[in-house]
Parts: C-alpha cells; structure tokens; sequence
C-alpha cells in the first residue's frame, strides 16, 4: 500500500512538471477564451481561428484555452500575477481600462500603424479600445440594441410598431389583453439584462444627446431627463412588460425566453442584436417575424437610434514574451474577413461580429437577408450621427455595476428613482476624480 | 406482550418520520435523474416526470463532450494526492495534540488557530495566493493544488483524528516507551494502527471537498490536460443556455463515484466519527 | 516572503526555551502548520492588511486609515448583509440541527432499512454545489418547476420562484443550502449517539420513559459535547457562507439575500475595491474572534466544550 502511494505521489510530482515542456520548435502564443462547450463555441473557435491560423504559416503556434466560469476573474488574477495568456480577451471596455491602469497590456499603437488596423475597424469601435491616446484593445464583437418581434401574430391581431410612448403603452395593454407578454425577457442566469433595458430607456427617453453630456460632465444623472427615463422603466416594469412579473423576470432565463417569443407566449423581445439567434428560431415555425430599432419613448416620438457596444475585447499581455507573434495572430485575424464571417455565422452573428469594413459583397450565400439589412441600416444610421450609448462600453466600473445591481434596488422600492440617480452621480464624479472614465468620443 | 405491541407502534411511527424526511430528498434527485434520460425536446412538455422517451444518449453525449475519462483521471490525481498528503500532515498534528502534549497552551492556541482558519472566506485569500503560487512555481501544477487542497482540509481532518486519538487507551503507549518505542514509533506503530477508523471518514470528507471544488481549480490550473472534473459541469452551462439533460448526466456521473464509495465505507464511515472531538 | 522571516525570528527565539517534550511536539506540528500557513494565514493576513488603503487591484496603493471602515458602516448593502448574516446563522442552528437530532434519534431505534436512510440522508451531501443548486433552481422554476404545478391545481400564491421574490429569496437560499447540509450533521450524531451507554437505556426503558424524556435525559446529555461541538462549527461555517448564494441569486433580488461573503467578493472582483473588500475581511475576523471568546468564556465558566 505505501510503496503504491509513494510512486502515485512521484507520478504526481513528475506530470506535474511536464507540461512545461511540449516541444518548443514554434513560438507558442497562448490564448484564454470563455468556455461554451455545449454550444460548440469551443470547437468553432479551435476551427476557425486556432487551426486556421497556424495552418497558414509555420512558425508560430496558437492554443486556444478554454476557461470555465468567470473568466474574467481568472484572467485578471493571472495578470495581477504577471502572468497570463499572451493573448488576453475580455467582456469589454471596463476590464481594458483597469487593465491598462495596471500596466498588463502591451499598447498596440505600434502594430496597429505598421499593419494598418485603423483603415480595417470601424472607428466608432476603433476609438473604445484607445486609452491615453494609445491603442490597447481590438474590438472583437459589436452589438446594439433591438427590437425583435412575431411578425404574423402582429398581422393577426392589426398591430404595428409603436411609434412614440402613448402608442407604446397601448400596444403592450393589448397584447397584455390577449394573455401574452408584450416582451418576452428574463435576467436568471444573466442578471446583467437589468443594465440593458435601463440602456434603452436613458437612450429612448432622455435620449442619446443627454446621456452624452451627463457622462461627459455637462449634465448631472440627477437632471429631471433620467429620472423620468427611469421612473417609466420601473412603471413598466412593474407593469409585467418583461415576462408577467418582476418575480418571473428575475426567475426567467435565455432558454425560457427564447421559448416565451417562439412559441407565441410573448409578442415582442427587446435585446441586443443578439437575438438574432432567437428570432432565427421563428423560421421553424409557421410565424414570420421581423426587427426594428427602439423606437423614441416620448410624446412625440423621434428618429431611432442605434446604441453602440463593443462586447468583447482583444490584447496583448505586457508580460507575453512573444508580443510580435501574438500580434500577428491579431493581424491575421483582422485580415482574414472571410473566416471571420464564416465563424461569425457559424454564431448566429451573435459573437465574433467584428466590427470590420463590410461591403454587400461580403456578405454573398446564404446569410439571412433580415440581418444583412440590419447590419445596412446600422451602419447608415450610426454613420449620420444617430447613435447612443450602451452602459457595458461606456460606463466606468463602479457605475456600471451599480445600473444593473441596484435597479433591482429600484424596482423593489427600497429606494427612489432620485435616490438611485444620486447614486450614480457619485460614481461618476468619483471616476471623474480618479480618471477612471473610459474613452469617449465627442458627438 | 404489552411492550413488544408498544415497540412495534414506535418502529411503524419511527418508519413513517423518517421515510417522509427521506422523500423529501430522493424527490427531488429523482428529478434530476429523469432530466438526465430526458430528450432535450421533452423538458418543454414534460418537466418534472418520467420521460416518455428515454435517452440514455444524454450519458454519451456528455461524456464526450465533457472528456470524462480525462477530467476523471486528474481528479482522482488531486484527490490521492491531498489524501496522501493531508492526511499524514494531520495525523501527526493530531498526533501531537492527542497523545503528546494533550494538555499544553499549544492545544488550544492551534485550536483556535485552525477554527479561525475555517471562517476564513477563500474570496480574501486567493489573489495574494495566487502571486505566492507563481514565485514558487506551483501555478499550473497538481502540486500545487495538492498543496492548496491540503492546506484547506486540513483544519477539519485534525480536529477529527484528534477527537479520535484523544480516546485511545494512554497506557498503550506507555507501554510501548517501556518497550523503548521512540516518540515517531509511538506515532507510527501505535497511534497510526489503532486510529485506522477515522482515517477512512476523514478521508471521504477529504475526498468530498476535493473533487467538487471548483474555485481554486479554475484559478490554478491553465491546461487543459490538467482540468478537474468540477469544472466540466460549468462548461455545459452559461448565460445562453442551460442544457438540463447533459447537465444532469453530467452531474450524476460526477456523483456516482462518491456514492459508491460512501455505500461501500458506510459502517466504517460511522465508526471513525466519534463524540470525543469536543473535549479536552 | 519578507514577513515570513519577520514572523521567524521570535519563534527561533521560542524554540530555545522549549523542553525537549514539547520541541517534538512542534515538530509534528509543523508540516500542517507550514501549509496552513503558507496557504491561508500569510495571504490572508497580506489581505488584510490592505483594509487601511484604496487599493482598486491594479494601481497605486494609497494609505486612507479607517475611511473604509467609516465607509462600511454607513453602506445599506453591508448592513443587510450582515443581519442577513445573522439570519442565516440562525436558521442553520435551529432547523438543521433540529431535523438531524430528530432523524439520528429515530435511526438509532430502527433496525430495517438503517444503512438505506443513512446513504439517503448523506446523499445530497456528496453533490457538489452547483448540483444541488442545479436541481432547485428547476423546481423552484416558475414555468416548469414546482410553482407551474402549483398554479395548475390552483394555489396561486406559490406560483412564483421563492429565489426570485424579495420577501423570500434568502429563507429559500438557506433552504436549499440546509437540505445539503443537515445529512451531514445525522451522521456525526448519530456516530454520539452509538456510543451512549446501553445499560442507560435500559433503565430509562423500565421505568416506562417516553420517547421524548429518554431522549431528553439519555440521549442528548451524553451527546452534547458533539452537539456543542456542532454548534459552534455552523456558527464558524455561517461566517464565510457564499456558494448557494453566489449561485442561486448572486444576493439578489435588490439585495434581499446578500451575504458578507458575496458581497466582499463583489467588491473584490467586480467594482476592484479590494481595499474595501479587505476591511470586510477585518472586521469578520473580529466577529470570529468575538464568538470564540465567548465559547472560551463558557469554558473558563466549567462548561463541557
């Protein structure tokens, strides 16, 4: 028995040092992804990008590691270690800039002029991954923020998309009228989608332009224009709009959801584009459906608007001993459109959007033409200067918790809408204070 | 006859207590072994029930996808491995605490030490720790995490072999220095042999915390050669989905070692607690 | 590693005056104590002692004294937190122990089907966390758990998820923790229980003793150096409670089962107040050591513990 222990715990001890040790002819890059194994984002990632890389040129080798749980704990530990993958992604806006304060991040302000990365991004998307006048991040997915909703049922019943807020609400008491929900929708799992619908009622109501001033500075959260903005989303709230209940919009998740608009228990789905994914799932059935963006929620209604998100970041580790080779995976990427699109729609669009030069062309085959007419129109109407903000890209940390966190605070009526928007302004004058606020672009 | 009518109507009262409170667990786990042999287009219809179809596939699928003989493998590692370790380091702690010096200011000094380690939230911890680990290399090893596990364990399996030790008969070891038994063949020849009990319950506990931890396994091990099995269930689960038939199976073919070797070490199971572990 | 050296020194200096009894009685010590040590004691202290700084995790570490502390005790988050703390603490040192004593008691006088409740009993105790939170957060669903089954036959009012209405997420949280747990405490009872004395019974059972009183006057005397010993590990154990809360509401909703635990991890990982997060360590540490004193009182007082 002990002569059997002792040479399991050599065993151990042996293994544990061999991983160090794989053979090093090519320069290894490694790189720390999110794990979705039952989804197969693994396998399409490995793919797509991991294999299609290293298959191109024969001197560098990329590992893609998966990382289950909170990743960005993980990665963040492993920096602060000086440690880490050479390739470090993350959820957004809001780790770049602590990582960047940290010193963990390589600037890419070299690479990106010697491969000319700003002529290939988006500058909108460009411009969220520049910290003190340097390039630190790659914007890896885009997102906005949509209107999904069951086309055929619309047709049956005489609907059609609201406008302005009266006929907002009267749309949703007759939908309610009917038994459904006007919007099928659930924060269990993802308690986060609190921040994306206050998103959408700062950028409806008070609007784009006052959510600008009030981050720059020129304005206060505490300004009659949010309160009411917010005051609306909690009648709302309370209202059932999401799901029936609060209680049922807390408990209800992405497959229930996803449910509640397919099989005809909910009308409507506000989300991120996303939902395309959901709304795909419709052509199984016998409804129609079709998008549209948020419409203006005031008296007089408005042009719509298309709020801006980069929802997944691409750097390099200050500590990576191969930043040039870990730049040239960035490159390839950047360069290989095609794949990228192959791995976006292997997604349903909903990762891996990256936000690139994209021409009709680009998207020739078989792409769902409701979504290429999608990515059109937020291309056009960003471009005219009618977008806003979504609160995970441009919020600092501590207040971009405290939107999704404390709404639920809100919503219990524990605390005031003003309350609550003091709150926020504290937050803000304290990232303020200690430069803390993440790169905004002037209007 | 009076008595033995009178015990028969405890024993039938005695069943129903606890059959009720017995329900109100294999209920519940009944649950989750329906969804484990669910089709996955089923859960919408029938949620709690038997399926109407089974599918056994489910226990394919995940093991596939969750690499399972690998994840097993490097469980069982960690898992021997902390046993090995943890449990020799604590038994001559409690070695020393039991039969050396039972009454010393050490005793109750260590014993409150190791119970004010057991508050300790890993949350505080796991950064400076983390740095500690990659000045010593440790990262990314099952060294390391053999460490860590031990470390951890080790509070809660002292103060079990202690309460067991505590009782063994002194004039054992008295007899043994007569003999002219050194203090580490006391430890070995007598302490050891005599308190076999309560290693196989220390060693379950052990084995328990081991091979369901999650947080320190995520943070410390990078490869995906050396992930444990705890991880796996995270994989099938996120923000965009919760694939219930794979999670189940999943997460019973994860328990089902442990279940049977807690059936097969029950009695001894038992045995190893004793109600001593609070004196002295 | 500095302080390690700093912490050595004096202890060198101990080592000299020891006899030689207790000398080997450090040295067997010493590997649990090295690993404790390097664990758990120095990173956490090195935590620790970050309470009296801004530290955000990433950048410069500034010296703010006890601004934190000022900070914390005005903060509606933390204070909810702990009451809930204390909510939690208290429910674990009634309930459970109660069911285990219940069920050890009965077991000990059934001979049939013993070994199966004792598996059945332990059972939940072997699934790992996210298991078990796993199988509850599916019947507590409000559309295809138990609630849907509930509305069906027409009891409305348990048609929402206990984990998602205020008023309830924290007792369902605590429930869900204690169905894990409680299996484990009928096994260390019932262990105690094995070791009363027969004969005690058998007296008990001449002179015509009910259920209750031999329980009250066999059993549960002999047992209570188990059941104090009980007592004060749940009361340990509630301190650094975070998993089932982590993972069945993340505290939620609108913070109605916060824990300190989740709620320091929050402001460690998510809003990187690491300093503020380390005063909440301090000050648990100052609970901890409170609620050992006093049992150290007790003891001083001649109570068995």
């Amino acid at each position: 028995m002990k002569v059997i222990s002792k040479s399991i715990f050599y065993g151990i001890i042996t293994t544990s040092f061999l991983f160090s040790t794989s053979a090093v002819a090519k320069t290894q890059i490694s790189w720390w992804n999110y794990s979705n194994e039952g989804s197969g984002l693994n396998a399409a990632l490995t793919q797509y990008i991991q294999d299609g890389f290293n298959s191109s040129q024969d001197e560098i080798e990329l590992q893609i590691i998966f990382k289950e749980g909170e990743y960005n704990e993980t990665t963040r530990t492993a920096l602060l270690a000086g440690v880490g993958p050479d390739l470090v992604s993350s959820s957004g806006a809001t780790y770049v800039a602590k990582y960047v304060e940290g010193g963990f991040l390589k600037s890419l302000e070299g690479y990106a002029e010697k491969f000319g990365w700003s002529d290939k991004i988006l500058p909108w998307a460009y411009n969220t991954g520049v910290f003190r006048d340097e390039l630190y991040s790659l914007p890896k997915n885009y997102e906005s923020m949509l209107y999904f909703y069951n086309k055929t049922l619309f047709e049956e019943n005489g609907w059609s998309l609201p406008t302005n807020l009266a006929e907002y609400e009267s749309l949703a008491a007759e939908i309610q009228e009917q038994g459904l929900y006007p919007f099928a929708y659930g924060s269990s799992g993802w308690p986060m989608t609190h921040e994306h619908l206050a998103g959408n009622y700062l950028n409806t109501v008070a609007g784009p332009d006052n959510v600008y001033k009030a981050m720059v500075g020129e304005k206060e959260w505490t300004d009659p224009e949010f309160v009411e903005s917010l005051e609306l989303l909690k009648k709302h709230m309370r209202a059932g709009y999401w799901s029936g209940s609060l209680e049922n919009y807390y408990a209800v998740g992405w497959d229930d959801f996803s449910a509640q608009f397919q099989n005809r228990e909910a009308a409507m789905l506000q989300i991120g584009s996303w939902g395309f994914e959901i709304a795909t799932g419709l052509d199984d059935k016998s409804d129609d459906w079709g998008w549209a963006p948020l419409p203006i929620l005031t008296e007089e209604g408005g042009e719509p608007n298309y709020q801006l998100s980069v929802g997944g970041t691409l750097s390099i580790n200050a500590a990576s001993k191969n930043p040039d080779a870990a730049a040239e995976v960035l490159n390839w990427i950047l360069s290989n459109k095609d794949t990228i699109i192959e791995l976006t729609k292997s997604r349903n669009f909903g990762e891996w959007l990256m936000p690139l030069y994209y021409e009709e062309a680009d998207f020739a085959g078989d792409i769902e033409p409701k979504l290429r007419d999608y990515l059109v129109d937020f291309s056009e109407r960003t471009g005219n200067g009618n977008y806003g903000y979504t609160t995970w890209t441009y919020y600092p940390p501590e207040a971009g918790t405290h939107i999704w966190k404390d709404m639920e605070v809100v919503w219990a009526g524990d605390i005031s809408v003003e309350e609550f928007l003091g709150e926020q302004q504290k937050l803000w004058e304290k990232a303020r204070k200690n430069n803390e606020l993440l790169p905004i672009a002037a209007r | 006859m009076r008595i033995s009518e009178n015990k028969l109507r405890g024993a039938v009262s005695n069943h129903i207590i606890l059959m009720v409170l017995a329900l109100t667990i294999i209920l519940p786990i009944m649950v989750l072994v329906f969804n484990s042999i669910k089709p996955d287009e089923e859960f919408g219809i029938n949620p709690l029930g038997f399926p109407e179809k089974v599918r056994v596939m489910n226990y394919y699928d995940a093991f596939v996808i969750g690499n399972y003989a690998q994840v097993m493998m490097n469980s069982l590692l960690l898992v021997t491995g902390t046993l090995i370790m943890c449990l020799t380091f604590s038994s001559m702690a409690a070695f020393s605490l039991a039969v050396l010096n039972p009454n010393g200011k050490a005793t109750i000094l260590i014993g409150i030490y190791l119970l004010v380690g057991l508050s300790i939230p890993a949350q505080l911890f796991i950064l400076p720790l983390f740095i500690i680990w990659k000045n010593l290399h440790l990262n990314n090893t099952f060294i390391g995490l053999i460490l860590i596990y031990s470390a951890l364990n080790a509070p809660f399996a002292v103060f079990l072999i202690r309460s067991y030790m505590v009782q063994l008969p002194r004039e054992l070891f008295e007899a043994a220095i007569v003999e002219g038994a050194s203090t580490f063949q006391l430890f070995t020849r007598v302490a050891l042999p005599l308190s076999w009990p309560v290693f196989l319950t220390t060693g379950l506990v052990v084995s328990l915390a081991v091979w369901n931890e999650f947080l320190f396994a995520v943070t410390f091990i990078h490869n995906e050669e050396f992930k444990p099995i705890s991880t796996i269930l995270y994989s099938f689960q996120n923000r965009r989905e919760e694939n219930y038939a794979l999670i189940s199976a999943a997460s019973i073919m994860m328990a089902a070692p442990l279940a049977i070797l807690f059936i097969l070490f029950q009695r001894n199971f038992i045995a190893g607690l004793t109600s001593g572990g609070t004196k002295g | 590693m500095e302080e390690w050296s700093r912490s050595a020194a004096p202890f060198i200096v101990l080592m000299k005056n020891l006899s030689n009894k207790e000398m080997t009685s450090w040295i067997f010590l010493a590997p649990v104590l090295f690993i404790h040590l390097l664990v758990v004691a120095i990173p956490s202290l090195s935590s620790l002692a970050l309470c009296f700084t801004d530290w955000n995790g990433f950048g410069k570490i500034n010296f703010v004294g006890f601004e934190n502390f000022l900070e914390l005790f005005d903060d509606r988050v933390f204070k909810k937190a702990v009451t809930h703390n204390l909510i939690w603490t208290g429910l674990f040192l009634t309930v459970p122990i109660a069911l285990a004593l219940l069920a050890a008691f009965l077991l000990t006088g059934v001979k049939r089907f013993q070994m199966f409740y004792r598996f059945v009993f332990f059972f939940p105790y072997i699934l790992a966390s996210i298991v078990n939170c796993l199988i509850w957060k599916y019947l507590f669903h409000p559309i295809h758990g138990l609630a849907a089954f509930f509305k069906d036959i027409g009891w409305e009012s348990l048609a929402t998820s206990p984990l998602t209405t205020k008023e309830t997420s924290l007792y369902a949280v605590a429930f869900v923790d204690g169905w894990h747990f409680w299996g484990f405490l009928v096994v260390i009872y019932i262990t105690a229980m094995y070791q009363v004395d027969e004969s005690l019974y058998e007296a008990a059972d001449i002179e015509g003793a009910s259920k209750w009183q031999t329980f009250r006057y066999v059993t549960f005397p002999s047992i209570r150096p188990m059941f104090l010993f009980s007592f004060l590990i749940i009361i340990i154990w509630s301190v650094p409670a975070f998993d089932y809360v982590y993972i069945l509401t993340s505290g939620g909703p609108a913070y109605s089962s916060e824990v300190v635990a989740n709620f320091m991890y929050f402001e460690a990982f998510r809003n990187m107040n690491v300093g503020y997060a380390s005063a909440v360590g301090a000050l648990m540490f100052v609970y901890v050591f409170t609620i050992l004193g006093f049992f150290w009182t007790l003891r001083k007082l001649g109570w068995e513990i």
